[in-house]
């Protein structure tokens, strides 16, 4: 079908190539960056979820989730 | 150390779970009832507001903008203040985006059950509320972005990412897919055509899958599954390549629901490729979240949370594999249009967003009440009960889809159609349907349970509406610090808008590179001769299919395989679709493709067919139509649609609604009258809608058709006779 529409198109069979390198530089850098990061940092991030900020002294009775 | 106190506002978090309960009860009550009116079609009631082809998009919206929409909301409220150590922004934006989305859902409730609808899958809502859409998105990602710059946190954990991404994805994606030229209040059409339109349409589809029902719970999973497992994630350095390969990947796969369609050979592919390369980010999170739980299992064992989460990953798992492998063009040519895209995607919906959901309710609810869990034996129950409706949807459904596919593509050996009758291939699947409803039904009433159980537990409990605490601002900026990469991935975590900025490139790349060169040559495509725009009668019988949601059910794309031409007739070409404001290609086939409709049966048979779908095919699961025999045709309206038609680029002659159209529809409905007495239909008035959906439908596919000849033959106008010449 592609051949009725767009047979005139030059390089399209490029698109696929381009795109592809693309995606592996995207991904590359990604891998690379976090190899480099380091191992306190990366430590540090993963354990904000736990934290929620110093809850109030004054708020006696109220639970802490943690 | 200076501590700043502030508070965590609880409110609209809680609104938001009220409403996700709520709206998932609807939702999952909506699919229900479409699921059973597949084996029991009387069961719309005999009402032109409760067809399949109405609430199908009802149920879809409901599920995916009204429960996962306020689950997103839910979750990211709690989440995003507690992660920026900040309070929401701005409380009037956070109450904008909680009333505006409501608002939004009520409306779409209200106009797709009245037939107002786009046709265009999960962006049914018509323009009006389109911009609304828009406006309250905007304040959600304002309100998201100045927490974040407001943060007392200084870096920005990736779970914020995912937000960020769904935030402005969202956005883009609705803005492209939604223009489109209004006619009325509630009318409009899509400024695409064709083969565009359907490709935009997909890009936007696949990618509501991706950045509405997938990112945003991502980021929810880095951070509900740590804090109910009480550990950190598993490999935060696996979360910063899952957040990059996911967004920049996901953005280029939306081709693949466009396999072996008129969409052309080049961006079929790249969606077949990106989609398969899916696999790796999208395990790579899943495995992240499951590894999170390396040592905590006996907490899953005890804790209904972890139970629902960890079922939800796997479903997510699950999908994520099952996706890409639907991508390859030859598992796609027996799977699509089939059941099986419908329990792939219930897989998604029921198993990751469903039971995500779930797990976030029973774990918030009671820390907004400072309770415990009311009862944590019902939860198991909805757990299993759950579960098991999911089994029963999803296996059935499975068993339906390759059923179906095998049916249509199966010769005899002297190679004709094995079931030439499209219905025996319908009629092989009811026992599946009526397993699946089984399983639709203990899902919902493992959700009843839970609202019982959140009830419960809210009642016993007092509400906090706001958490008081306290943590240290952000150190003023004071240089780099020595020995550190100025421009590593730290660096960027502390620049929210850079990253935005970024974000929103990564995923403009492969939107670009699949649209833009559809546009680029649009001149080039060489249009068909004989394809001409529909005439008036034509456009207002299209307009009542559209409103219909026949698309629902039935395609209009002869994909290039024998099984379909011996079925079918003619494969469907790019060129025959260039009027089509919007494309009805559709996704699913529970009845025939009608893209050769045209001529195939005489226009009495369709009046009899309408009126009672049983009289013509027995057995039939398509509802009565019968108002469409009583009801007025709103000719009223045809000047303001020839004239958006115009204005999308249906090249209709400058003044032809000012008269000449309308004698057009007069002398076209005079000639269906004509032919429907010739078939032993005397009463059928010429102004009633039925007369304009035969035209319609006689017209489907004739124009390429190599005999002109048909039992209802459309006149054209001259007028429009002279459009095709210009297009040659």
């Amino acid at each position: 079908m592609i051949q009725n529409v767009l047979r005139d198109i030059g390089g399209i069979g490029l698109y696929g190539v381009i795109s592809v390198c693309l995606f592996f530089l995207v991904f590359s850098v990604a891998v690379i960056r976090a190899c480099l990061l380091k191992k306190s940092f990366v430590t540090a991030m993963s354990v904000l979820p736990l934290d929620d900020g110093q809850p109030v002294d004054r708020q006696k009775g109220v639970a802490h989730h943690e | 150390m200076n501590l700043e106190t502030f508070k965590y506002d609880n409110r609209i978090v809680r609104a938001f779970t009220i409403a996700t309960v709520i709206w998932g009860l609807v939702g999952f009550s909506a699919g229900l009832l479409i699921a059973c009116q597949l084996f029991w079609p009387e069961l719309n009631f005999n009402l032109q507001y409760t067809t399949f082809g109405r609430l199908r998009p009802l149920h879809t919206n409901a599920v995916i903008f009204a429960f996962v929409g306020n689950g997103m909301f839910m979750g990211i409220y709690y989440s995003l203040q507690r992660l920026c150590k900040a309070r929401m922004f701005s409380d009037f934006l956070s109450w904008l985006n909680f009333w505006g989305w409501q608002a939004i859902i009520v409306s779409a409730a209200v106009t797709l059950p009245l037939g107002l609808t786009t046709s265009k899958e999960y962006a049914e809502l018509e323009w009006p509320i389109d911009i609304a859409i828009a406006v309250v998105w905007v304040a959600f990602t304002v309100n998201l972005l100045g927490t974040i710059l407001r943060r007392r946190e200084k870096h920005i954990y990736v779970a914020i990412w995912f937000y960020i991404a769904t935030a402005i994805t969202v956005a883009v994606l609705h803005i492209v897919n939604s223009l489109a030229v209004p006619d009325s209040a509630f009318k409009s059409y899509s400024i695409y055509a064709g083969v565009q339109d359907a490709l935009v349409q997909w890009w936007y589809g696949h990618n509501a899958v991706a950045f509405f029902l997938t990112t945003p719970y991502l980021g929810l999973m880095y951070y509900f599954l740590p804090k109910a497992a009480d550990r950190p994630v598993f490999s935060y350095r696996l979360s910063i390549i899952h957040f990059w390969g996911l967004i920049f990947i996901y953005i280029w796969a939306g081709p693949h629901h466009l396999l072996y369609t008129a969409l052309p050979d080049w961006a079929q592919s790249l969606g077949v490729v990106f989609s398969i390369m899916l696999i790796a980010p999208s395990w790579g999170g899943m495995l992240n979240g499951l590894l999170t739980l390396r040592g905590a299992w006996d907490k899953v064992r005890q804790d209904p949370m972890l139970k629902f989460m960890v079922v939800a990953l796997t479903a997510y798992g699950m999908a994520t594999l099952e996706g890409p492998m639907l991508a390859i063009k030859s598992v796609n040519s027996l799977s699509h249009y089939t059941d099986w895209t419908v329990a792939h995607v219930h897989t998604g919906a029921l198993g990751w967003n469903g039971f995500f959901t779930f797990s976030m309710l029973y774990w918030l609810i009671p820390r907004l009440y400072q309770t415990r869990l009311w009862s944590i034996k019902l939860a198991n129950w909805h757990f299993w009960i759950a579960l098991l409706g999911m089994m029963f949807y999803a296996v059935p459904m499975y068993w339906a889809g390759v059923t179906q596919g095998l049916m249509w593509k199966q010769f005899t050996p002297e190679a004709f159609l094995q079931y030439p009758n499209f219905l025996e291939t319908v009629l092989q699947l009811i026992p599946m349907y009526r397993l699946r409803a089984i399983g639709g039904t203990l899902y919902i009433i493992g959700a009843f349970v839970m609202a019982y159980n959140l009830w419960k537990t809210a009642r016993s409990g007092v509400f906090q509406p706001e958490q008081e605490v306290q943590a240290a601002p952000v150190a003023k900026k004071t240089g780099s610090e020595p020995g550190k990469n100025p421009w590593g991935h730290r660096w960027l975590e502390g620049k929210p808008l850079l990253f935005t900025t970024l974000t929103l490139v990564a995923i403009l790349i492969g939107g670009a590179v699949e649209i833009i060169p559809m546009y680029l040559i649009k001149s080039n495509v060489p249009t068909i001769t004989s394809v001409q725009p529909y005439t008036p009668l034509e456009v207002l019988g299209r307009d009542i299919y559209i409103r219909e949601g026949c698309v629902g059910c039935h395609s209009q794309m002869i994909r290039p395989f024998r099984s379909e031409t011996e079925r079918y007739g003619e494969y469907s070409k790019a060129g025959e679709f260039i009027y089509d404001h919007p494309f009805l290609w559709g996704s699913k086939r529970s009845g025939p493709d009608l893209q050769r409709e045209g001529g195939k049966y005489p226009d009495a048979w369709h009046y009899n067919h309408m009126d009672d779908p049983r009289l013509t095919s027995p057995g039939s699961i398509m509802p009565r139509y019968s108002w469409l025999l009583t009801q007025k045709l709103d000719t009223n309206a045809l000047p303001a649609r020839i004239a958006a038609l115009r204005k999308v680029g249906v090249p209709y002659p400058a003044g032809f609604e000012k008269g000449a159209a309308q004698k057009s529809l007069s002398t076209q409905a005079s000639q269906v009258v004509a032919n429907l007495k010739q078939g032993s239909v005397t009463n059928a008035p010429a102004d009633t809608e039925i007369i304009a959906l035969i035209a319609y439908l006689q017209r489907l596919g004739t124009d390429i058709k190599a005999m002109p000849a048909s039992p209802a033959p459309a006149p054209k106008t001259a007028a429009l006779n002279t459009v095709g010449e210009t297009n040659n």
